[in-house]
């Protein structure tokens, strides 16, 4: 049908009456990198947690590779090639830099276990130079064997992203991988992003750094009170006011149209 | 149904005591978010030291340690001044003295468990915590033991009268029951009433509240929240104390530190936070399982179910029931009571090489075995069972982060299954009370039943962790080990006649030759055959786990017990993998079990007995809880085993309270210190850990993401949530 | 108004300050003070470092390197009460409101001094947000945002602090809610000679506010001046927002 890895029709999830994403319909193209951006608050991690299971949606669909993915469990939806990281590190720390990435790598059987403990582990070769890859393309081969808890956060954030690699997905989520990055470890990931989509995959990347987004992305969505107020191409998206207006908050002569405009927005959402 | 009805009204009497201990662990756990297994314990000791200070012609009162430096031997040559245990206050002293000096005992151990115990741990990883509350629990029992000696202490007259006399007659109906019901009733009417008041309308009841729910935030406002939680756990001792002296007219005061499982049931079913709740949560308890009993024990079941089914054990399924049936339909909105960050797990470094150590630990035991035979064979067989059964910890709760307090509940299935189901109807030896009835299994194919039953159970216990996580699976398991006990180990219809005292235990023969523990010759456990047989098992077994831990099974494990969310993300199911740590987990605790039943002629049920089970959870993580070497270390460590026999034989007279009082000191001092990490990777960390453990930071700075942005979206969601009105 | 004053009213005083999360500094060589009387902005897009400052201020985070003096003593780290009880209020982030408690109660917790001074602060507090006079015995947590911003701030006021700190008072309001509280920190501050700081997300509405402006961006200060400078120099505040080149 469509070539879109990733489509959703009226997303909507519901806290307690009010809708932290409301009717969200966002496609993301296979082998295409697109962005999610919006001010502090605004609903984009709640929407990865929605497509990837760790939230329930109130409504709305959410579609993977053709799949109707809504009913799934988290794990089955990375199975499927569906894979995030996290804003906050959620890294195994008992677990040294490769290990956190086999983890994810390694298939394992209901069996696995029998064979572990009788040390018969099958070397899988495939899957080990797919972990050596995500290291490498991440720059930390030479602190694979650290544990996550001895490296600085920028390199510790790196890890997170590396992992998600390893899990072979089909399209990767990455939730604000630039967040406490220095200006200059946030370049240098900027410049690997885009190499990610020479590996069959797709990308969908949330990040408050504008100039990181505004420069990888192909195209981008602009989230605000849950709703998309804006999108299409980079250029564009720089040059749309209302996305000036829900950054900067509205000069002081836009204030009341947007006041009117949130309570007119308010009773619609309260009529549901 | 008049009896029944009865029958129901007359469980306010226990039930108010479920109320006011479950009062206590609310109010301890709202001010310091400590579930705290030991609250049993604390009102047990205030309730020995109350019938202690009335014994006629005594009037003492014993402070809760005891002398560390024995009236025997060279130490007391030395001549050092002994620590103070025993005050004298007077001879028959009136009632509200003796009250008060026992609350002030209670109220002094509260104190206590804050400053040496829960304040040093607050911001430690829950399973340091549990131990922690285990440690006070096994210290504090085994200090009761020390100073107050078991003998009967129901104090059947404190109130006036006794739990016979006095009847009351139940509304209603033509039944009665022991006044005293109503006073145990209404006194927790009372305390639950006067801690409702409390904590609604006082500012230090707000700011309990407040902390409770936002920690942060009560500090911003002045509030110090390691203040609060002082006094919190003062009062929360206090209530234990009045719950041990309430209930002292009809039960021995040993017998009151496991009413804490019923406690703590009463106070989830209050949600944990809601006096009202705990109150009324007891009370229901209370009758539920005094109707339960009666219910079941009805002519109209027939012979068949009133002997399958033991009225200590109904009574003991219902804080399970209610407990499992809260936390499934609560579980996932229970409060877990956010300190603002939560250390570090300990870690488990998987072992490269586990050669060298298994032909050592090989050798050793092979010479051990050898040099010093039958004197020590006995210890020797006891370290090693248990070695085998810490395996299990090791896995479970060691590389898989689940805490279960359970496993030797489910050894205690596969050695009684499997004496059960090897009997054959006749005696075995010629001392035997029972001949326990049986189908007659060939024993080896019964000790594989023995195993398979215990990994059935075990994925049983197991279930509600796919709900439920840390402390709060602590709680269901250590529901289970008593319902286990009463429901299963003691049951006579299930286990035979003789589950009620001994059961028999066949001979374990291999190739026509004995290598049971037990040497029929010298009627000792010292057949050395046994002993090499168990060197072996658990070599191959402590290799299998070794295995385990640096296989793709065991990074899932530890990729689970880190973080359920990100393992999620990471394609893994962290349900099947749980109830596969629980399975195997449950088969080598299995194993431990029927080793320990072909040690043994007699199984008793004593051999399975709840705190047992804790000690040894406390003793594997004295020795380190997330290796295979902290395993052996722990099983040398147990009372019973080697260690304990060396110091037996050097120090005379030091008996096992003793090293389960330096135990659970022990306990406390390494959840501190090495988080877990016990004596075998001290080692290899010791320094930095200690210091660590020293000036552990108050509010370590591990916010969730690192970042000022890692809040934002559950913060909207928090704000809109609380904006529906 | 920041240049000339004496040490006496200096009540907050960031020197060269390095905090962070794990020992790791997220915010480097940080230089910020506030007076008294005075509104200062802290601005910058998100991750800047903004909540990083104020959770340091307030003893929640630990001093890496440089120096914190809050009303005349250095930030206790691990005791954020000690500093609270010597007058300094945080709004954080989050509010950190007590949901579970009524809004009575919850401001009861802010109460500070004797029982006169309780009864002035309780007063004041509700005279700049009389909209909370309804809702006394609604439990916080069926507030709406907009409410709970304001029980938020009156709970700092009615302590009637020396140094109030507010984070993010806008986020996920409305601006017109928005538009109605920000002001009330100058009035606190004309009113009651207080310091205020706001990490504040609607810039031209902070400007309209403050005295003083910092902006920040990835971990340091890339831009500070009084409120009529920056509003003067829109350019520069993109940039710093936006991304691109700050060459000021």
């Amino acid at each position: 049908m469509t070539d879109n890895i990733l489509e959703t029709k009226g997303l909507t999830v519901t806290f307690g009456g009010l809708n932290a994403n409301d009717s969200v319909n966002l496609n993301v193209p296979r082998g295409k990198f697109v962005g999610l951006i919006g001010p502090n608050g605004a609903g984009k991690t709640t929407f990865i947690d929605a497509i990837t299971g760790y939230v329930p949606m109130s409504a709305g669909t959410a579609t993977f590779a053709g799949e109707d993915i809504g009913s799934l469990k988290p794990h089955e939806r990375a199975e499927r090639g569906l894979v995030r990281t996290f804003q906050s590190l959620e890294l195994f720390e008992d677990l040294s830099v490769r290990d956190n990435l086999l983890v994810a790598a390694y298939p394992t059987k209901w069996y696995s276990f029998i064979l572990d403990m009788l040390y018969m582990t099958p070397k899988d070769q495939e899957t080990e130079d797919r972990v050596n890859w995500a290291l490498d393309i991440m720059g930390l081969t030479d602190e694979a064997d650290a544990m996550p808890t001895d490296l600085p956060h920028g390199r510790r954030k790196l890890v997170g992203v590396a992992r998600a690699l390893a899990a072979k997905p089909d399209l990767i989520l990455l939730d604000e991988p630039a967040a406490g990055l220095d200006t200059a470890e946030s370049q240098k990931l900027g410049q690997h992003l885009r190499e990610f989509l020479d590996h069959d995959m797709s990308v969908f990347l949330i990040d408050h750094d504008m100039g990181l987004v505004l420069s990888v992305c192909d195209y981008i969505y602009v989230l605000d009170f849950g709703e998309i107020i804006a999108e299409g191409t980079p250029a564009e998206v720089r040059e749309d006011p209302a996305v000036k207006a829900a950054y900067l908050g509205a000069e002081a002569g836009d204030v009341q149209a947007a006041a009117a405009e949130a309570v007119v927005g308010a009773q619609s959402s309260g009529g549901e | 149904m008049e009896a029944f009805i009865a029958a129901v009204i007359a469980g306010i009497g226990a039930g108010g005591v479920y109320a006011i201990l479950a009062v206590g662990i609310v109010v301890a756990f709202r001010g310091s978010g400590v579930i705290n297994f030991a609250h049993g314990a604390v009102a047990a000791y205030a309730a020995y030291n109350f019938d202690e200070i009335r014994e006629p012609g005594r009037g003492n009162i014993y402070l809760p340690w005891v002398d560390p430096i024995p009236e025997w031997g060279v130490l007391q040559k030395l001549r050092l001044n002994n620590l103070p245990v025993r005050i004298h206050i007077m001879e028959d002293p009136p009632t509200w003295l003796a009250v008060f000096v026992s609350l002030a005992m209670a109220a002094f151990i509260g104190a206590l468990m804050h400053f040496l115990v829960f304040r040093p741990l607050r911001n430690a990883p829950t399973l340091a915590k549990v131990i922690g509350s285990v440690g006070v629990f096994i210290y504090l029992g085994a200090v009761a033991l020390k100073n107050f000696s078991n003998s009967n202490r129901n104090d059947a007259g404190w109130w006036g009268f006794d739990s016979t006399s006095d009847p009351y007659v139940i509304p209603f109906t033509d039944k009665t029951m022991p006044g005293s019901n109503l006073w145990l009733a209404g006194s927790a009417l009372v305390v639950g009433g006067v801690l409702y008041l409390f904590f609604r309308y006082s500012r230090f009841g707000i700011a309990t509240r407040a902390a409770d729910e936002n920690e942060k935030g009560a500090a911003l406002l002045g509030y110090s929240p390691q203040l609060l939680a002082g006094l919190n756990w003062v009062l929360s001792s206090v209530l234990a104390g009045i719950a041990g002296i309430v209930f002292l007219h009809k039960t021995n005061p040993s017998q009151i530190s496991l009413l804490v499982v019923f406690a703590l049931a009463a106070a989830l079913i209050g949600n944990l936070t809601s006096v009202v709740g705990a109150t009324f949560g007891g009370l229901a308890l209370g009758m539920i399982a005094s109707g339960g009993v009666d219910f079941f024990q009805r002519d109209f079941w027939g012979e068949g179910v009133k002997e399958w089914l033991p009225a200590d054990g109904i009574r003991q399924f219902v804080p399970l029931i209610a407990i499992i049936i809260v936390l499934y339909t609560r579980g996932g909105k229970l409060p877990v009571r956010g300190s603002i960050s939560v250390g570090r797990q300990p870690q488990a470094p998987a072992t490269n090489n586990a050669t060298v150590g298994t032909l050592g630990l090989i050798g050793i035991g092979l010479l051990v075995s050898n040099i010093f035979v039958s004197k020590w064979e006995s210890a020797l067989t006891t370290s090693l069972i248990f070695m085998l059964f810490m395996f299990s910890l090791v896995v479970l709760v060691g590389y898989l982060g689940q805490i279960s307090l359970a496993q030797w509940s489910l050894g205690g299935v596969a050695a009684w299954t499997t004496a059960r189901l090897a009997a054959d109807g006749m005696k075995i030896r010629e001392f035997d009370f029972f001949a326990n009835g049986g189908p007659n299994w060939p024993l080896l194919l019964a000790a594989i039943a023995g195993v398979v039953a215990a990994v059935v159970v075990g994925l049983l216990v197991g279930l509600p962790a796919l709900r439920i996580r840390g402390v709060q699976l602590a709680v269901v398991t250590l529901a289970a080990v008593v319902a286990i006990e009463k429901l299963v180990l003691r049951n006579t219809g299930l286990m035979g006649e003789g589950a009620a005292s001994t059961n028999p235990m066949p001979v374990l023969t291999i190739f026509g030759s004995n290598f049971g523990g037990f040497n029929e010759n010298s009627n000792q456990t010292d057949n050395w055959k046994f002993t090499v047989f168990l060197i072996f098992m658990v070599a191959i077994v402590g290799v299998l786990v070794v295995n385990l831990r640096r296989g793709r099974i065991g990074r899932r494990f530890l990729a689970v017990r880190a973080n359920e969310r990100a393992a999620a993300a990471a394609g893994i199911n962290v349900s099947q993998t749980k109830l596969l740590g629980f399975g195997i987990s449950s088969a080598i605790a299995g194993i431990a079990g029927v080793m320990f039943a072909f040690k043994l002629s007699q199984l008793t049920s004593e051999n399975f007995a709840p705190l047992i089970g804790l000690g040894l959870l406390a003793f594997v993580y004295l020795g380190g809880i997330t290796t295979v070497t902290g395993a052996v270390f722990g099983g040398l460590l147990v009372a019973g085993g080697l260690n304990g026999e060396i110091l037996h034989l050097h120090f005379d007279g030091v008996d096992q309270s003793a090293i389960n009082i330096a135990g659970g000191l022990l306990l406390v001092v390494n959840a501190i210190m090495t988080n877990g990490e016990g004596i075998s990777l001290v080692n290899a960390t010791a320094g930095k850990e200690i210091l660590h453990g020293l000036r552990r930071d108050p509010i370590p700075p591990d916010f969730p993401s690192g970042t000022e942005t890692s809040t934002a979206d559950s913060t909207v969601a928090d704000s809109l949530e609380g904006a529906v009105v | 108004m920041s240049s000339e004053t004496t040490d006496g009213d200096r009540l907050l005083d960031i020197q060269n300050l390095s905090s962070g999360y794990s020992g790791v500094p997220v915010v480097r060589g940080v230089n910020l003070h506030v007076d008294k009387g005075e509104v200062v902005a802290l601005l910058g897009p998100n991750g800047a470092g903004k909540t990083t400052t104020l959770l340091t201020v307030s003893g929640l985070l630990k001093v890496l390197d440089g120096s914190v003096t809050v009303l005349g003593d250095p930030a206790t780290f691990g005791a954020p009460h000690k500093a609270a009880r010597r007058g300094l209020a945080h709004v954080p982030e989050d509010r950190s409101l007590f949901f579970g408690l009524t809004v009575q109660e919850n401001l009861r917790l802010g109460l500070r001094g004797s029982r006169s001074a309780q009864a002035a602060g309780y007063e004041r507090a509700l005279e700049l947000l009389p909209a909370l006079r309804p809702l006394m015995g609604r439990r916080s947590g069926l507030l709406s945002g907009g409410e709970q911003q304001m029980l938020a701030m009156a709970r700092a006021l009615v302590g009637e602090p020396k140094l109030l700190l507010v984070d993010e008072m806008s986020l996920g309001l409305a601006p017109i809610i928005v538009e109605r509280l920000l002001p009330i920190v100058r009035d606190i501050a004309n009113e009651t000679g207080a310091g205020v700081l706001i990490v504040e997300q609607h810039v031209h509405l902070a400007l309209s506010v403050c005295d003083r402006a910092y902006v920040m961006s990835h971990g340091e200060i890339v831009l500070e001046g009084s409120a009529s400078e920056l509003k003067d120099r829109p350019d520069l505040l993109e940039a710093s927002y936006l991304g691109g080149e700050v060459s000021a």
